[in-house]
């Protein structure tokens, strides 16, 4: 056993292929909305941001209101979600970018589509938008998550299950912009390393997983669909340990590709397990529901708990799980 | 403390909200729950309308649960709950002593600055924001007429849990009140020309206060209810139809204008 370190000795600093990010932990996109949080914030919450970098809610080329309610309710160790992609479109999106422009953290933004022509689109939006910008005028956008695993949007998971499909998607973003691109798996596949290869040749940087597992919750009394929109996607606690798996077994078949980690995060804990299977970076999703001081709590739990075992960086928890 | 905990703990305390909030008093109607908590920093925010999101003690519960605020005294926070699943069913059983985690004040507030005359209109558990509304009214001086319905006796039995003058009370099955429809009192009522109206409730009320106010000519607004995950405007989950789109009970709300829902 590794004598532990003090928390002042643990450097939380990782490479996310070219982004570097003060310590491993950035939101899962759809579950932390920056300007909401800053609105309730006492002080400058720009100024406290917890995350390491900001990824915002999906974003499509055209505006979309999303599905019928009721669209969130708890599960067992988790929850079910079927918002279904609400967001203003691209063009709206990019017209709010300079609220909060002096965000420090490098933002990675989620795209969302039904077919490669629709991705692209966003992506080549938003690379105009900042070709053009002035200083000051949008925040440091330094990569891009193409989300073709959302399951509750006609399309979105049918793509992130199709290798050929997903190649697609990544290979006409590829084709827009130079910046760091992250392709978000599904875990809705019998083998998620198939994507993620196919993802990787097609010109991905890395890999997001997982997102959410299609599940189904009934309304007690009359035994049909709870959510509006039937289906949704399970999170929170009860899939860490089927994440924490697909992360592993990713990070085997592709051992040099970041991967972002992400699947019922709800502790420091939980995320070194993530990095210990093999991630570079981890994301909290569903935590972010439980409280407005979560993020900050998980960041020092992490140091904590790598200071505990002996690890002076995330980078010597990298991969443990892993070794023979 | 080092400088990495002090920070975690400095940012803890730039949110307003409360940890540990310890419960002083209980009182239950069925399986209605009345409980005061010692919430200094959230009584010193609220307003009448708004909500907290509450920790559920114990394993087992993910998401908080959001309440609005049945009433403020002093540094108390008031809340009323039904116990229906597991969480709520948890609340309800909180004993004097006991400690919760609650975030708020959160929402928007009910506008009454300058109101003379208003009308409250609630339906079972919707009721709840309403006795803070009244208390709130009644000591700048507004004349305040409530009509409360409910389901049978056993939703009825909340109605022992407020404390408002001129309050009128139906049920569906007759066995508190008058029966019918808080629609039937409101019928029977004389409302002053310029009387406000606030209602919260079940949506099909809303829209029948809706339909009514219209014909008599009176404005007003309504507070909605929806399935919540996060209450603070992050996850979409509990949009509404308004004449605005579709906006979040936690953060456009939960109260809009009477005449913008779409319920």
């Amino acid at each position: 056993m590794t004598a532990s370190l003090d928390l002042a000795q643990v450097s939380l600093g990782v490479e996310l292929g070219p982004l570097h990010l003060e310590h491993p932990l950035m939101d899962a996109s759809g579950t932390f909305d920056l300007l909401e949080y800053a609105r309730r914030y006492e002080g400058d919450y720009f100024a406290d941001f917890p995350y390491a970098a900001y990824v915002p809610k999906t974003v499509t080329a055209d505006a979309r209101t999303g599905n019928p309610g009721p669209r969130v309710t708890e599960t067992p160790a988790g929850m079910i979600n079927a918002i279904g992609l609400e967001n203003p479109g691209v063009d709206a999106w990019i017209a709010a970018l300079p609220a909060w422009a002096h965000l420090r953290q490098p933002v990675i933004v989620s795209v969302g589509g039904n077919e490669p022509g629709q991705y692209a689109a966003v992506v080549r939006a938003i690379e105009e938008y900042l070709a053009g910008a002035a200083s000051g005028a949008a925040p440091a956008i330094e990569g891009y998550e193409l989300n073709v695993s959302c399951p509750n949007v006609s399309g979105g998971l049918q793509i992130g299950a199709d290798p050929a499909a997903t190649a697609a998607v990544v290979g006409a973003c590829r084709a827009e912009t130079p910046r760091f691109l992250l392709a978000k798996l599904t875990p809705n596949v019998s083998d998620v390393t198939a994507t993620a290869r196919a993802a990787v040749d097609a010109g991905a940087d890395g890999i997001s997983l997982v997102n959410t597992f299609k599940a189904m919750v009934l309304d007690h009394d009359t035994l049909r669909p709870f959510l509006g929109n039937r289906t949704g996607g399970l999170c929170g606690p009860a899939i860490k340990p089927i994440a924490l798996r697909m992360v592993a077994e990713v990070a085997q078949a592709l051992p040099d590709v970041p991967l972002v980690g992400m699947g019922g995060i709800m502790s420091g804990l939980d995320a070194l397990e993530f990095i210990a299977c093999g991630a570079t970076a981890v994301a909290v999703g569903a935590a972010n529901f439980t409280g407005l001081e979560v993020p900050a709590r998980i960041v020092a739990e992490l140091r904590a708990e790598l200071a505990l075992r002996g690890l002076a960086t995330p980078s010597a928890a990298r991969g443990l799980a892993l070794r023979g | 403390m080092s400088d990495t905990a002090r920070e975690e703990h400095v940012h803890g305390q730039q949110w307003a909200e409360t940890s540990h909030c310890r419960v002083a008093d209980v009182r239950h109607f069925g399986a209605f729950a009345a409980l005061e908590l010692v919430a200094p920093r959230v009584a010193a925010k609220a307003a009448p309308g708004q909500f907290v999101m509450v920790n559920v003690p114990g394993a087992g519960f993910l998401l908080r649960r959001p309440l609005s605020l049945f009433s403020v005294h002093g540094d108390r926070v008031g809340l009323l709950l039904e116990a229906r699943g597991a969480g709520s069913a948890r609340l309800a059983r909180l004993e004097v002593g006991e400690s919760v985690d609650l975030a708020g004040p959160l929402g928007s507030a009910f506008p009454h600055a300058g109101v003379t005359s208003a009308l409250l209109v609630g339906g079972g558990i919707g009721c709840a924001p309403l006795q803070y509304l009244a208390d709130e009214l009644t000591a700048a001086g507004s004349s305040v007429t409530a009509a409360f319905g409910f389901r049978d006796f056993r939703a009825a039995r909340a109605a022992g849990a407020f404390a408002i003058e001129r309050l009128w009370v139906s049920s569906e099955d007759g066995s508190t009140g008058r029966r019918g429809t808080v629609l039937d009192i409101l019928a029977a009522l004389d409302v002053p020309p310029g009387t406000v109206v606030y209602a919260c409730g079940p949506t099909p009320m809303i829209a029948a206060v809706q339909l009514w106010a219209l014909v008599q000519g009176l404005m007003g607004f309504a507070s909605l209810e929806a399935h919540m995950a996060c209450g603070s405007g992050s996850c979409h989950g509990c949009v509404v139809d308004t004449a605005r789109g579709k906006l979040r009970v936690c953060s456009e709300g939960p109260v809009f204008a009477l005449d913008e829902v779409r319920p």
